[in-house]
Parts: C-alpha cells; structure tokens; sequence
C-alpha cells in the first residue's frame, strides 16, 4: 500500500499546479495594456495626479518586486485591498461568497437529486417513449444558451407574470421597515428562485444524462443478473442494488462539472444582478481591479482543483488497483 | 460521460446512504407555495420615503475614494463645499460660506465668511476645519484637488469664522474650482491622516480607510447600508440651509428619509420605476424606454441639456489628417441634423463650439460653421470644392464635370499619393450606441467623397489606451458626459504642453497662439475678459478642428408624480443637490 | 481499391448514422442553418441597409417588430434582425468549425505523442491537460478578453481552442496505448520506419475517426463560449454574431419590450449546438459497434 504517498505526491502536485496559476496569472495581469486608471476619463484629473496614483497603487515598482510581494502577501494571507473599493479584498469576497455559495449549492443539490432520480427513470425504461422523451428534453436543458434561457424566465416569470423580482437578492422596503426574521429569509428565497431556477435546468440536463448512462452500464453487471437470480423484485434491484451504485459517479461528477458550473454560475449571477462571486468577478476584470480579480480567479481555481483532488483521492481509497 | 462510466466500479461496495428524493422534493414544493403565498399578499405597508433607485453599487463611502458617479451621488448630500452653482443662473453662490467672497486684487487675497454651520453630529463647523481640508489636499496630494489648490500660499483663520486665503498669483478658477471642493471635519479625519502619513503610501491609506458614518453638513446622513441592496440616509437635524433661503430657494429637505435601492441593469429599475417602487431613478434614460414612459400618466419626464461634449477628433500628428483642409472638408460632409434626428432621436442639439451650448456664458456661437443648411449634395459638393482647391484629385472624382454625384475612386493627397486606409475608432455599441452609430455613419459620409474610412467599434479602455496612450490612431469618436461648467477643460485638450502619450491634448494640436490665450485666462480674474478669451480659444479650435464637435445630447430622468413633487431643474437634469432639499411629498 | 474500401465504410456509417433519429433530426436542424448561413451572403446584395452591421433602414428610428421589409423586425437603430440572424448562423459555424478543428488537431497531435512517447513525456503532457481542463474556461476568456481589450473573432477562436484540446488528448492517447504494441507497429518499427513515420502513417489513420466524433463535441462548446463571452460585452465588437445580439437587446434596454429581439438569436444558439451533440451521439453509435448493438436489441 503505497497510500501516504500517493497523497502526498497529489498534494504537491495540486500546490505545484497552483503556484504556476498564482505565477501566470500575476504576469498576465501586469503584462496587459492598460492599468487601474486608464478608464478614468475625468479631465479635472491632470497627468500628476495619474502618475501619483499608480504610484500610491504600487504599479510604478519593478515587475520582479510586484511579483515577490505580491506572493509574499498571499502566502501570509494578506489578498490585497481592492483598487476599486478600497476594502480589504478578502472582506469582499467573504461577503460575496454567502450568495454564490447559497445559490450554487442549492441548485447543485436540487439538480443532482431531481437528475438522478429522473435517470434512474429513464435507463431502467430504456428505449421507451418515457426514455426518449427524457432523454432528448434532457439534451435540451444540456445545450440551451443559458444567458438566453436565464433572459427569457426573467421576461415571463418575472416581468409578464410579475411572479419573481427582477434581480438582486432583497425587497429593501421589506427590510428597513424591520420585517421578522421569517419573513425576511423567505424575501432572500424569493429572490433566489429565478437564478436557481436556471442554473436548475441546465445542470439537471447533464445530471440526467450522466446518471442514466451510469446506470446502463452498472445494469449489464454480474451482480444485478446474480440479484435477478435470486428472485428479487424489480423494484428493489433498481431502487437498492442499480441506482446507488449508478448514482454515486454522478455525485462525484459534481466535483468535476465544477468548472462549467462556474462558467454558467459567472452568466446567472450578471443576469439576475446576484451580487456574489462571478459577477464580482467579472465587473472587478472589467475595471482593471487587480487585486479583486486576482483573489476571485484564485479562489475559483484553488476550489476546483481540490474537488479534483478529492475526486482523486476518493478514487484512489476506493480503487486499490489505482496506485501511482 | 465514458469515462465517468469506467470508474464506477470501486462503488460497488458502498452501500451506505440511501437517498431521500421524496422527502427533499416535496418541501422544495411547500417553500414554492409558502413564498408565493407570502408575496402575494406583502408589499401594502410602506413608510413615507423618497426612493430613489441607483445604478449600480456605490464604489466608496470614503470621500477620497468614491470619486464615481453613485458615491458621488450619495456623498455629495454629506460633504459640502463653501461655495457652489445656483442651479438657474449658473452663478457661484455662497453655500458654507456666508457671503460672497471678498477679493483683494493688491494683496491676493480672498477672505471668506463661514456660516455657523454644524457638523451631523452636532459639533461646530469652524475654520480649523477649513484649514485642515487645505492641508490634506497639500499632504497626499488628493487627486481633483491638489493642483488646483496649489495656486494657494498660505490659509490665514482670522476667526472661528473667517479665513484669508492669500494667492501665489490671481486665479480665474479660484470660486469655480478651488472653493467647489468638499469640506471635511477635522475631527473625522485627524487620527487617520496622522496615522496614514506615517505609512509608505498616505494616499492609498487614506483611501483604503473605512468610512462607515461619513461626518458631513450636508442635508442627509447615513442611517443604514446594506451592501448590494440599498443604502438608508435620514435627514441631518443640523443642517444648516434648514429653512434657510440661500439663492432664492427656501431649503428643506422637507423629507425625513431616503432609500437608495441600487439595481444592477436600467431595465429592472426603469420597470420599478413604473410599478412604483421608486419615486425616482437617478440615471439617464435612453431614448428606447421613452415611448413606454410617455404613456405612464403617473410619471413625469424631465429633459434637461446636459454640459456634455461629443466630438469627432482627429490625429494631427499624422497624414491624411495633419491637412487642415481635409479636416474641414470631413467637417462639412458630417450631417449634424442626421446624427441628431436618427442617433439621439431629436433628444439633443447640434453642436457648434466646444463649449456646450447650455453653458451659456462660456458658449460661444459665432464660430465657423460648416455645412450648415445645406442638404447632402451641396455638403459634397462644397467638400469637394475645398479638397480641389487644396490640390487633392481623384481617378473618379465625386462630382461628375456635369455636377451630378458619382461614386468616387481613389482618393490622392496633394502630394499625389494615394490616401492610405484610415480608422475611424469608437466605444462598442453597449458601451455608447451613440458614438458607434455616429462613426459608422461618418464612414458612409467619409466614402461618399472616396476617402477609404473604417469604423470600427473598440472596447473602451483599449480605445483610450490607444488613442489617449500610444497617439496611435487616425480619428476617434468620444466624448465627456459631464463637462465642467468653468471652460477651463479647452486649456487641458488643446495646449501644446499636453501632447504627451497619457495627457489631455490626444489629437496633437500645437498652436502658439492658442497656448498663449491659455496660459493667460488662466490668471485672468476678469469674468468679461476671460469670456472674449475663452471665445476666440473656441473660435481658433472650430477654424483648425482638432475636434470636431458632433452632437450634445439632453439628459432624460423621470420621476413619478404621485408621492413627491419639487425637482430642481438644471443643466445635467434633476440628480443633484437642490432637488432633494426641495422635494416635497404631494398629499 | 483503398479508396473503393473507404467510399464503402463511409457508406455503411451513413447508413447506420441516419436510420437514427437524433442523426437525423441533427443533420436536418443543421442543414436548415447551413442555409442561413449561406444566405447571409446574399441579403446585403439586396439592398445595403440589410447590411447586419451598417445598413440602417432610413424610415425606422427605434425598434420594429416584424414587417414586410423586415420580416423579424429591427434593433433600436433600424439594423435588420434577420439580417444578422443570418450573419449570426455564419459565424457561428466559421467559430465552431474553426476552433473544434483546432482543438483536435492540438489534442490529436498531444494524445498521439503522449501515447506514443510514454514515461515523462507522456506525465507531463496530461498533468498539462489535466489542469487545462478543469479551468474554467469563459471565465479565462473573459480576463484575457478584458486584460487585452480587443479580440478580433479568430483570437477568441484560437483561445477557444486551446481551453479544449485535452478531452480529445486524452482519448486519443489511450487510443494510441492500445495501437501501439499492436504487431503491425512493431514490425514497422523492426523495419526501421521513424518515429514521425509511425505515427504519422500507422498510428494517425486509426484515430482520426474518434477525433472527428470528438471534433462534433467541441463545436458545440466552442458555439457556447463565444456566445456567452459576446453577450457579456467582450467580444468582437465589428462583428454581428447571435452572442452580440443577445447583448445588443439587454443593453439597449429592450429586453422587455422587444421579444422579437431576444428570442430569435439564444434560439438559434441552442439548436445548433443542439444539433452538433445529436451528431455527436449520433456518430457516438456508428462508431461504438458496442452502443450500436444494443440500441438495436432493444
């Protein structure tokens, strides 16, 4: 068992992986036209007090020096303060991470067990009408636009129906009139369903797909004929010894579909104007906001490659013929 | 999804948890109800705010910082200046200041009178105060402030209530720049000065510093902000315009509170708008909403002109537009009544001079014109004219020798080369529909004399980085959405001084005698001598067009009648000051 | 007669490829947008106001819905939607085409040398993949895009390509691991053939059928990144595209007002990439004998 190591040698590896993003993505942000300042187009601004800024921002030191400091300060913990806020950018991205994980993990959640309970359906009725018809509705919520499809529930559910708000996360009338807490956590649920409803669809889609190929391949095994066998009922082979075994790939699937769960996550949020990380993301990009993009891009990328690590190791533990 | 299928086998053996998907769907499904339940009948009690909605999330309330649009907004209720705009007349009038300013040309000296203000929290409003803001523009350098402040020696407080300001030389934008700046308390921010100065970077500390009261006099405070979703202000009880009639307005605020919900898109707050959840949006609407808003009897429109500047400019540095003739021909074939009737849809004014039209003491109308009244065919025939007569030819000119149009061929310079492909640079159409339709509408008027014009839209900071950065460009479309009102900006985009890579004067025009004009109304304290001044400086630009001034258009804000009614009319429309200290609520 | 072998297997795979459904139904979807695409040629020659970025019909000022002149309508400023619709269905081939091509050349040439290479090579190549693929690739899109301002369509392209190589990489390599202790390879390599030789002439002609399966794939991914990254306002702005548009009518503030205008171009969007996955699956029988089999079965 050459277990210890294996993790050892993923660890490193995964560190290794980091500090080449860290490293790459400081020399691409310094390397780039154009600086914090270059948007300001406010004549009362004279090119003294340009030169004064990045100054005061530190942008006028030698790459070399930017770049020590800079890993300097992350590995003692310090992200930065933002150019735009001019707060701590750690304190941003805590107050902005709340939203992203509320509604990531919610749809997340939704979408894996609606989509393997749906798949399980489906593969068990392979070839049916039932099947077709999921499976294809499926391929559907898969490949559908999702800044197309997030547009078109906010224009019906929300604006012709006036069912959801239009964006944000809280009624502020509600909130400054000192609604109970009740009331105000069914506001933010409110505020939620739009935004969970798309990132719903689009990743049931995948899930269903995903669970209804893992379950044909997991039905053609030995033990489920040995279960047939034995004269089990139906329902029990597929609900007991089928689906949790087909099921739990999909589960770890999460932690591989991360990445496009974010590319979809960053579209939602701008959307609905969800005030969490990908949209803060996006907006901090735009203004040349090194240190906030930097921090949220590094976040994004620490997470996922530690649910890939996870998925490894988990693999790993399960499999023993895995070593390395 | 192969792949994924081959790694399934470790997960035989694992048998452990069962998944609960009844259970977890059927509360999915009574949260639904219970929200929709509850949405459906919330939403009737409402206590009596001013609500205005916000564009996007204010970057800072730290003063030093939040120098955009949305903290501007909310700041500007709490720090006030000594002297500031009337909204009608345009005139500088005394705000903080008790009276108008007293000038004394021998010694340079300019001594001003303080109300007996207080700050919101109740302390007195004095000159240490005033001369504490001096010294911390001089100490970090604020940038906005700091270079103009710098034509002040030395601040003298006579009394609690009266400071000397004495000149290093006579300052024509002593009343319109140095005293607009915002006052701050000493007692707010000693600490952190004293402590932002000890650091290796002062300014980016004192930025940096976490505002969570702003202490100002202003006629609001900060009661409460939540981050993302709105901000609270309530009214200051020691304001100091309270009652009081300063330029014939009798001031409020005459409302107790204010909520500013930020939305994130125009859309989802001009719909609050008409569903009234808000009683006003600070932003300019585009004309594409305007239909649907006319029609609301409930909502009032206000058009206003806006001190705005959107010009067409050229690269001086460079051929083909290094030719002063060329760039006058290209100015006469510009359809200005086009771009104004299809671009701004009739919400704006032509533009004739740099200074804008609503600008009316520094607005000059007797420039040179070009084009004007003439229909398409006498604009390219007059062009061609002035290009003959300069010594350009073509293979096929644009006017046939019977004077009929012809679609023109290759175009050569007076030298007889033949002009190189040129660029016309824009802001992409999200950023500024305006400006990009304006470019390529220009391009079709540029080809109808067979000049090879490109359009090409360009996102916003690498079109500044090009254009303002590196001069490397032909033309550009820009513009300023808010223009100072003191014309001293035409010193900024044109004096030779400023041609360098990153400053003000982009397209490179040198002219000794504009630098001349420059540099002296700049210590002209004379308001009529400065204006001839500043008129013949516009006179000079609209004869050699470094830019080519296109369109300027109105501001549109709408506001809803029901609840509140008083806004304060002015150039660059209803957002600012005066309204909320006049807004009433109507019964 | 290695001609006549191929014409007959293509044959057969044709054969197999459209008695099914999704086959089918994907090749008739793209079919109908091939058309669009072509035609997009030809509506400017009607009269240039249909041009999908500078033509301006004289007498509209602000957003129309359908007509006869403009059988979908306009934009805010008298642009033909249609017109751009078509521009759009252009483009969105010439992207998706273009960047899986490229993709699959770099993944087919890496899987190749990696499977074929071993040891360190191969390691270092698929750690490489391994990380490439688990990035997000809009949101390394969308800072590159913003970092460097302006992209014109075939950078984003080539980007596109590079985030979505190593899929196919890794495919091809175990590919390649199986083909290459095969004895036919070993007696080329006795024979004294190189390297490039092998791979080139015996190892290249057996994966390329999987790499074009896996080229199908990365169309519809590619199709959906650049959209994605147009209506987020970071694309080419000279360039009309379904993406583009989609940021056009949020922009301008006609989302709500103008369905015409948003439904036409995400639509689009989705069938087509819709339409390459079903080719995709489609593909995924004929050449998986294994799926084919039991598709059949049942």
């Amino acid at each position: 068992m050459a277990k210890p190591g294996y993790i050892l040698l993923k660890l490193v590896e995964v560190g290794v992986i980091f500090f080449v993003i860290l490293t790459a993505l400081f020399f691409l942000f310094r390397l780039s036209p154009g600086d914090p300042i270059s948007k300001m187009v406010d004549p009362m601004l004279t090119p003294e007090d340009m030169a004064h800024l990045i100054q005061q921002m530190g942008l006028d030191r030698p790459m070399w020096e930017q770049y020590l400091i800079y890993v300097k300060n992350f590995f003692t913990g310090h992200f930065g303060v933002s150019f735009h806020y001019g707060e701590p950018v750690a304190n941003i991205i805590v107050d902005k991470l709340k939203w992203t994980i509320l509604l990531f993990t919610t749809s997340t959640f939704l979408a894996a067990v609606v989509g393997v309970f749906l798949g399980k359906i489906a593969a068990w009725h392979k070839g049916s009408r039932l099947d077709n018809v999921m499976s294809i509705s499926a391929l559907v919520c898969y490949t559908l636009f999702i800044p197309w499809f997030a547009l078109l529930l906010l224009w019906i559910l929300g604006f012709k129906l006036g069912l959801f708000p239009l964006g944000g996360v809280l009624s502020p009338a509600l909130w400054i009139s000192n609604a109970p807490l009740i009331v105000r956590i069914l506001d933010v649920l409110h505020h939620l369903m739009l935004p969970l409803m798309t990132l719903f669809v689009i990743n049931l889609g995948s899930y269903l797909l995903l669970m209804r190929s893992s379950m044909l391949s997991v039905l053609r095994e030995d033990y489920i004929l040995t279960a047939r066998a034995k004269g089990l009922s139906e329902k029990v082979i597929r609900n007991k010894h089928a689906a949790r075994n087909a099921a739990l790939p999909v589960i770890t699937s999460v932690g591989l579909s991360l990445a496009f769960s974010i590319n979809g996550g960053a579209l939602t949020e701008q959307i609905f104007t969800w005030p969490g990380i990908g949209r803060e993301l996006i907006f901090a990009v735009s203004n040349n906001d090194y240190p906030l993009a930097q921090a949220c891009f590094l976040l994004i990328a620490l997470v996922v490659l530690c649910a890939n690590l996870i998925v490894d190791l988990l693999y790993a533990w399960l499999d023993p013929r895995i070593t390395y | 999804m192969g792949q994924i299928g081959k790694r399934t086998n470790p997960f035989r053996q694992l048998r452990n948890r069962e998944f609960r998907i009844y259970p977890v769907l059927r509360a999915v499904v009574m949260l639904g109800l219970i929200v929709a339940g509850l949405f459906s009948c919330s939403g009737s009690k409402e206590p009596p705010f001013l609500k205005i909605g916000l564009p996007e999330e204010p970057r800072s309330l730290n003063i030093w910082l939040g120098t955009d649009a949305n903290s501007r907004n909310i700041l500007s209720q709490i720090y006030q200046p000594l002297f500031r705009r009337h909204p009608e007349t345009l005139e500088m009038i005394p705000w903080l200041a008790k009276e108008d300013a007293v000038f004394n040309e021998k010694e340079l000296t300019y001594t001003v009178r303080l109300r007996e203000a207080k700050w919101s929290d109740g302390s007195d409003f004095t000159s240490a105060d005033v001369l504490f803001t001096r010294q911390l523009f001089a100490d970090f350098k604020i940038p906005r402030y700091y270079s103009h402040w710098q034509v002040i020696e030395n601040v003298v407080a006579v009394d609690d209530h009266t400071v000397v300001f004495h000149l290093k030389e006579p300052s024509a934008v002593f009343l319109p720049r140095v005293m607009t700046a915002p006052m701050v308390s000493k007692k707010e921010w000693e600490q952190v000065c004293k402590e932002a100065l000890a650091t290796e970077k002062p300014l980016r500390f004192l930025q940096d510093y976490q505002v969570d009261t702003p202490l100002g006099t202003g006629p609001f405070m900060l009661h409460e902000y939540q981050k993302g979703a709105y901000i609270h202000m309530i009214r200051n009880p020691h304001f100091f315009g309270l009652g009081q009639t300063i330029g014939n307005l009798t001031l409020g605020p005459y409302v107790d509170h204010i909520l500013f919900n930020i939305y994130g898109t125009s859309d989802v707050a001009i719909l609050a708008l008409k569903k009234g959840d808000i009683d006003y949006y600070w932003w300019d609407i585009q004309p594409g909403y305007l239909k649907d808003l006319e029609k609301d009897s409930d909502i009032d429109l206000h058009y206003n002109k806006k001190s705005a500047l959107y010009y067409l400019g050229f690269n001086l540095r460079k051929s083909p537009f290094n030719d002063k003739t060329l760039r006058q021909a290209v100015a006469t074939v510009v359809d200005k009544g086009f771009i104004l009737d299809r671009i701004l849809q009739n919400h704006g004014n032509p533009m004739h001079s740099i200074v804008p039209a609503g600008n009316r003491f520094w607005h000059n109308q007797d420039v040179r014109k070009y084009g004007e009244g003439m229909d398409q065919k006498t604009r390219i025939k007059a062009a061609w004219q002035m290009l003959v007569d300069a010594g350009y030819s073509w293979e096929t000119p644009p006017v046939a020798s019977d004077g009929t149009l012809t679609k023109p061929s290759d175009i050569r310079l007076p030298s007889g080369e033949k002009m190189e492909k040129f660029v016309i640079l824009t802001p992409p159409a999200d950023y500024d529909p305006k400006r990009a339709f304006a470019g390529t509408m220009i391009q079709e008027w540029l080809r109808l004399l067979g000049m090879p014009a490109f359009a090409r839209p360009m996102a916003f900071n690498s079109l500044l980085e090009t254009v303002k950065g590196k001069h490397d460009f032909d033309a550009f479309v820009l513009g300023y959405g808010k223009l100072d009102l003191d014309p001293g900006y035409l010193a900024s985009f044109f004096s030779s001084k400023n041609d360098n890579p990153r400053d003000w004067n982009m397209s490179g025009y040198r002219n000794p005698e504009f630098d001349k004009l420059a540099e002296k109304q700049k210590s002209t304290v004379d308001l009529q001598v400065r204006r001839q001044m500043i008129f013949d400086m516009q006179a000079m630009i609209l004869e050699d067009i470094p830019y080519y001034p296109l369109y300027n258009p109105h501001i549109i804000e709408a506001t809803v009648n029901k609840r509140f009614a008083g806004w304060v009319e002015r150039v660059d429309g209803i957002g600012n000051i005066w309204s909320l200290c006049m807004v009433k609520p109507v019964d | 007669m290695l001609n006549k072998y191929f014409v007959s297997r293509f044959y057969k795979g044709w054969q197999i490829f459209i008695r099914n459904p999704l086959g089918k139904t994907g090749v008739i979807i793209l079919g109908v947008f091939m058309i669009m695409a072509v035609a997009s040629f030809l509506v400017p020659l009607i009269d240039p106001m249909y041009d999908p970025m500078t033509g301006i019909d004289p007498d509209i000022k602000l957003s129309t819905g359908p007509s006869f002149t403009h059988w979908l309508g306009t934009d805010n400023v008298g642009r033909d939607i249609l017109a751009q619709l078509l521009e759009g269905a252009k483009v969105a081939f010439i992207v998706g085409l273009s960047s899986a091509f490229f993709s699959i050349v770099i993944g087919t040439l890496i899987g190749m040398i990696a499977g074929y290479a071993g040891g360190l090579v191969d390691a270092f190549l698929m750690r490489i993949a391994d990380i490439i693929m688990v990035l997000p690739s809009l949101v390394i899109l969308l800072i590159l895009a913003s970092l460097f301002g302006q992209f014109n369509i075939w950078i984003i392209v080539f980007i596109i390509a590079i985030m979505r190589w190593p899929a196919v990489s890794r495919v091809i390599r175990s590919q390649t691991l199986s083909l290459k202790h095969r004895p036919f390879i070993e007696a080329s390599r006795v024979a004294g053939a190189s390297h490039i030789r092998i791979v080139l002439r015996h190892i290249m002609p057996n994966v390329l059928p999987l790499a074009f399966l896996y080229m199908t794939f990365r169309v519809t991914s590619a199709i959906l990144v650049e959209a994605a990254l147009s209506f987020l306002g970071f694309g080419d702005p000279s360039q009309v595209s379904w993406g583009m548009m989609l940021q056009w009518v949020w922009k301008s503030g006609h989302m709500f007002q103008a369905p015409y205008w948003l439904i036409p171009p995400g639509l689009c969007i989705s069938l087509l990439t819709l339409a390459f996955y079903m080719l995709g699956r489609a593909m995924d029988e004929v050449l998986d004998p294994r799926l084919r089999k039991e598709g059949q079965a049942e």
